[in-house]
């Protein structure tokens, strides 16, 4: 492998983990406030779609990236009615919004872009940091990654602190662990879970969002390709912990850069295994690794009052 | 004036008239004592003063204004706060962030949490260790930080559902001291039991509930102690009901000790001479999941004809021995044999094939599936023995159900009623049938048995245990109600820490050496 | 002591549990919530057509012409049903026990690529019918296998089988990429005129026997039949058998069933694997049936599909049924729009996101209905 593989491979590697590093970090918060937001792939998507779009017509892809939030984060609200106020199974809700977020835009492109077209929208550039990026090999690499990269990553350390230092951590925390107990000192869970879904729902806008206006400046239909299952399977991975789900959500990211490095390096490995290795390590995770002892007691449990 | 006044309170869910027609007042500086068996309704009064029920009629003022609270929230923030029988503390949290839980600040502050922790502690003598995390607490120390974590917000009222039931004996007086400091300050407190020892020693007044109505209300000074059982129970006890007197925390009378001497001592012959114990437990050892070990080197024997009682409080290795017998969880050592039969690490259905039948201490999670029906709960461990070629013959089951109900007097609309529409009595009832009609049945476990019951459930479950005893069953008996134990056990061993730490004979003169024992103060 | 039983108030047996007559306070609820949520769906649907300009009589033509407009669509109609349909028993099998199957996708791709590999590798000269039965078995226990490891790790790990049925999917598409890509495993040879990546079309014996051999145009073969069979048999397990009783107790509450002694781990395993099994079969069937070879990607959102009739069933093997009828008119009526008509078949998707959501959001609305 040569240093300029090396270089290309650790940078999409890591461009590849960013969506699945945001949505995976933002569904940490709403797992560990009790809620499985299955949802995730499609609130991506959406917010995918709606940024490429605004993006398109405003010419500014700043616009379209706040489009592109709200978008999922109107998804994430009505996840959280069902979910939360409803009371409905969360998987089955999540099923249907990925569903329904799949159908949406598609059609949506369709109609607007027509089936053909590969018009590229306006996307954010490239971001420079000064001289840490040329460093050989990991600078091109590490430091030239678009502006919401390193968003992602801040983002992590907020959702730390937030989770450790915070009220609103604490209550996460307790209504995951114990939602009768938190409610009978004085927490609001309902709020609490809503936060936590909308915080997910802002998160995975933001992911979404960089697929198409940060990442690949375009938009094409299903194309986040699973990413919302990846990020969701690497909160498990990581053992519901901040730190870890981040290197999970890195892990898996590598896993998919490898399909571009495998046939660069002129090696036979059949794509298909390429293709299924996230997954393939996604169930290793969930099979071996788990500590379950950490899972949220309350995790995909409606509360009640009195129940 | 009244801190808090009722008047015509009544609530109902559903059908069901649970409150009616309440009249109450307490006063600030009064212990006010909640009387009643279970059932009678005092559960349901305090979470409508907490505001977590809404009352569906008559009035309750506060410190002389009107008080309708939205929900737990408010009456907190109005000055009412409550300790629960199950405590309201995240078990995976330290005591600090429970502390901390539900205060209003955006950034966490436990420095100052736990410097107000220590005044109060201080003031009241409720010492604890603001960073242990809470599941690892004892079940005392998780009600201390219940208490601190009450008086934080500064209440005017302090409301305690049933707060001694998870006491050792030794724990209970200095328990009633602060019930008896908080008042003392200014405060009001409400303080529900059914324990009328623990009346006589600390309220200043006592109402007394039944069927969810107040039946009177009394001042403490020279009040009778009997009269309060009638007003509770509904009807006189006899002397000699010892089993009742214990369920009420009655001193028991000493010359019934002569006679619990003697009949125990001629069980335990006839026991030991019908062959191989019933149960013994050689160096039974348990390590949980987190590598603590909950069982240390229990050894034991109960011979048929017995009931061998197992005092302790709460959380000292009974639940995990109670798992281990029913085939839920294996030792990490160690021999168990039931009549002569080694089923150390056995499944389930074998342990139950060998005649093993078991009472879980939680009916809900173990003993029954709640939604399926009577017939179902009763014969799903036997479906062989009711179907054809894999087919169910739900005639047959509903037959044989009914008459078990008739025969151990399950109240339902019939064996076909989802097991969750029967009272908390007729579903132990139920338990107990399918247990005890076991065939083989060599051995009975029988775990809390009484939690939650009233009065007449109580009696019936016990009469039933010492009947099959009489018959040549051989009985372990857990409870954590001294008092039970010792009335109905022949012997009982006290567990502490997860070791036998003493074996004695079931007499109430043994009562404090037990007491002492439960508390980890050893004799030998 | 106090012995009451004289007076025991026993009544006639009111409402059971298990055979609940049909007129429950919460059956109604059941029935009428996806219908209404189907309707109201398909009119947003007609809106979304209308919307785009699109005619939506000639939208609405071109798809009921694809539902039913011959005997041949209506067969097609009924073919795609089956397929649904097994995914769907599938799904409530697993359901029973508490367990969610969302692998149909997955296991419908691995039942028809062992179904394939079987009938290509030696199934063809096999007598008496076996060659068409022994890729049948191949293709059910290739999904059994993939629904069952699922299960396994569930009963021995906890891993939630939501995740693994999911991610198991996303492996077995690629596998069957794979295979239909390489000419060491299923691709049929390059040749100078084609080189598209499927299978080699079956042998004739390994093809499922026509019901109406005479008809030309009737595309109903012996898979409806199958399917017939394995509604009765759902049904008579879950309602009727013992193994349905311990199922049901082992999805309300796993430790009490353990406790009665119900080998829990056990059935959590067979039942994901039946699960799995019934979507393999589904694979093996439509390839048999109707397709003939191998493509990528000819699970084409069956399985996905499926689990939706699943879901809507609400654990009726009827219901699996209606759904399933409902689900494959539909689709073969969206092709037909596609095609004819230009509308994107995606609008069929969004209706299907709705009827999903609105379902499973109106279960409060049942419980409570159910609970009067």
């Amino acid at each position: 492998m040569t240093e300029d593989q090396l270089a290309v491979f650790i940078g999409s590697g890591l461009r590849l983990a960013m969506p699945i590093v945001l949505a995976g970090t933002g569904e940490l918060l709403s797992q560990r406030a009790g809620v499985l937001n299955l949802s995730l792939d499609g609130m991506m998507l959406t917010s995918a779609f709606a940024a490429a779009l605004a993006s398109w017509l405003t010419k500014s892809p700043m616009v379209g990236l706040m489009v592109g939030v709200m978008a999922s984060l109107a998804l994430a609200y009505f996840q959280a009615v069902l979910s939360v106020t409803l009371r409905a199974n969360q998987l089955v809700v999540g099923i249907g919004f990925n569903i329904l977020a799949l159908g949406a835009t598609t059609f949506l492109y369709r109609e607007i872009f027509g089936p053909l077209s590969r018009d590229t929208i306006p996307g954010f550039g490239k971001v420079n940091v000064p001289w840490l990026s040329d460093i050989p090999v990991l600078g091109p690499a590490l430091f030239q990654q678009t502006g919401l990269a390193y968003l992602a990553l801040a983002l992590v350390v907020v959702t730390w602190a937030l989770l450790k230092f915070t009220s609103f951590g604490l209550a996460v925390r307790a209504v995951g662990d114990d939602p009768r107990a938190a409610d009978q000192a004085g927490i609001n869970v309902t709020r609490t879970r809503y936060l936590g879904v909308l915080y997910s729902g802002a998160l995975a806008g933001l992911g979404g969002a960089f697929m198409s206006v940060a990442d690949s400046n375009t938009f094409t239909e299903g194309m986040t390709k699973g990413a919302g299952y990846l990020a969701i399977t690497a909160v498990i991975f990581g053992g519901w912990s901040p730190w870890k789900t981040l290197g999970a959500c890195l892990l898996f990211g590598f896993a998919t850069a490898l399909q571009f490095l495998v046939p660069a390096m002129k090696l036979d490995v059949p794509v298909a295994v390429l293709l299924m290795l996230p997954y393939v390590l996604a169930l290793f995770a969930v099979a071996g690794f788990v500590g379950t002892n950490r899972q949220p007691a309350a995790l995909t449990l409606a509360f009640r009052r009195g129940g | 004036m009244a801190l808090l006044e009722l008047a015509g309170v009544a609530k109902r869910f559903g059908a069901v008239l649970a409150l009616d027609d309440i009249n109450l007042d307490v006063a600030r500086g009064e212990v006010h004592c909640l009387l009643g068996e279970n059932g009678a309704g005092k559960s349901t009064l305090c979470n409508l003063i907490f505001g977590v029920h809404r009352p569906d009629g008559g009035r309750i003022s506060f410190d002389g204004k009107p008080f309708s609270p939205s929900g737990p929230i408010d009456a907190l923030r109005q000055g009412i706060a409550m300790v629960h029988q199950h405590f309201s503390l995240v078990g995976t949290m330290t005591v600090v962030e429970n502390l901390m839980m539900g205060r209003a600040r955006r950034v966490l502050e436990p420095r100052e949490v736990i410097a107000r922790m220590q005044r109060l502690a201080d003031e009241y003598q409720l010492e604890i260790d603001p960073w242990r995390i809470v599941r690892e607490l004892s079940v005392g120390e998780r009600q201390r930080v219940e208490i601190i974590k009450c008086l934080l917000g500064d209440p005017q009222l302090l409301v305690l559902d049933e707060p001694t039931a998870v006491l050792p004996p030794e724990e209970v007086e200095s328990f009633l001291t602060v019930c008896r400091r908080v008042a003392d300050s200014g405060r009001g407190v409400i303080l529900v039991t059914h324990k009328l020892a623990e009346i006589a020693t600390v309220a200043d007044r006592t109402s007394v509930l039944r069927h969810g109505r107040v039946v009177e209300t009394v001042a403490m000074e020279g009040a009778d102690m009997r009269r309060l059982v009638c007003s509770m129970i509904g009807h006189d006890i006899h002397t000699g009901d010892g089993v009742l007197a214990a369920t009420l925390g009655l001193a028991d009378a000493p010359a019934a000790d002569a006679d619990a001497i003697a009949q125990a001592a001629a069980h335990s012959r006839r026991g030991r001479d019908g062959g191989p114990p019933a149960l013994l437990l050689k160096g039974v050892t348990y390590r949980d999941a987190n590598g603590v070990t909950r069982l240390d080197d229990v050894s034991l024997t109960v011979h048929s004809h017995e009931i061998v009682g197992i005092a302790g409080v709460e959380g000292n290795g009974q639940s995990e021995l109670g798992a281990i017998l029913a085939g839920l969880a294996d030792a990490s050592s160690g021999q168990i044999t039931v009549d002569g039969t080694d089923l150390t690490g056995a499944a389930p259905k074998d342990i139950t094939a060998c005649g093993v039948g078991i009472v879980p201490e939680d009916r809900h999670a173990v003993a029954c599936v709640t939604a399926l029906s009577i017939a179902e709960n009763l014969c799903l461990g036997a479906t062989e023995r009711y179907s054809r070629f894999g087919l169910l013959d739900r005639g047959a089951m509903s037959k044989a159900t009914a008459a078990l109900m008739r025969e151990f007097d399950v109240r339902a609309s019939g064996p076909d009623a989802p097991m969750s529409s029967l009272s908390g009595g007729n579903q132990q009832k139920a338990v107990l049938a399918r247990e005890l009609s076991l065939s083989p049945l060599k051995f009975l476990l029988a775990a809390q048995p009484t939690r939650g019951l009233d009065v007449s459930a109580v009696e019936a479950v016990y009469s039933r245990i010492q009947a099959a005893r009489d018959r040549g069953l051989g009985v372990l008996l857990i409870s954590s109600e001294l008092n039970e134990l010792i009335a109905v056990s022949d012997r009982v061993a006290v567990m502490y820490r997860g070791r036998i730490v003493g074996e004695m004979a079931a007499t109430a003169a043994n009562r404090e050496a037990i007491g002492a024992m439960m508390s980890g103060h050893s004799h030998a | 002591m106090l012995k009451r039983s004289a007076t025991l108030a026993m009544h006639a047996p009111s409402q059971g549990t298990g055979g609940a007559p049909k007129l429950a306070p919460g059956a109604l609820m059941k029935i009428a919530v996806p219908v209404v949520a189907t309707v109201a769906a398909l009119l947003v649907g007609l809106l979304i057509i209308a919307s785009t300009g699109s005619s939506v009589t000639e939208a609405m033509l071109a798809f009921w012409d694809g539902m039913a407009g011959s005997g041949y669509n209506v067969g097609a109609s009924i073919n795609r049903a089956i397929s649904l349909g097994f995914v769907g028993l599938g799904f409530i099998f697993a359901n029973r026990a508490n367990l969610t199957n969302v692998g149909g996708e997955g296991q419908i791709a691995i039942g028809g690529m062992f179904a394939t590999a079987m009938a290509l590798h030696g199934a063809a000269s096999l007598p008496f019918g076996l060659a068409f039965v022994l890729p049948l078995l191949v293709g059910t226990l290739a999904g059994a296998l993939w629904g069952g490891l699922a299960g396994v790790l569930k009963s021995s790990r906890g891993t939630n089988e939501v995740i693994s049925t999911l991610l198991l999917t996303f492996i077995a598409l690629p596998v069957v990429y794979w295979s239909v890509e390489s000419v060491r495993l299923l691709r049929k040879p390059l040749t100078e005129v084609s080189s598209l990546p499927e299978s080699a079309e079956i042998a004739d014996p390994t093809k499922l026997p026509m019901l109406f051999p005479n008809d030309p145009t009737s595309p109903l073969h012996i898979g409806l039949v199958l399917f017939v069979i394995a509604v009765v048999a759902v049904w008579v397990v879950l309602k009727h058998s013992a193994f349905g009783l311990k199922l049901r107790a082992v999805g309300l509450n796993e430790l009490a069933s353990r406790r009665a002694g119900i080998r829990t781990g056990r059935l959590i395993v067979a039942s994901m694997a039946i699960a799995g099994g019934l979507g393999g079969l589904a694979g093996a069937i439509m390839i048999q049936g109707q397709n003939y070879y191998l493509t990528n990607e000819f699970s084409s959102g069956y399985g996905f599909d499926g689990l939706v009739v699943g879901l809507l069933s609400r654990g009726s093997p009827l219901g699996v049924v209606v759904g399933a009828l409902l689900f494959g008119f539909l689709r073969s009526g969206s092709i037909a729009m596609e095609i004819t008509a230009h509308v994107p078949a995606a609008v069929v998707l969004i209706c299907q996101g709705l009827i999903v959501i609105a379902v499973a959001g109106s279960t409060w609305l049942i419980d409570r209905k159910a609970s009067k």
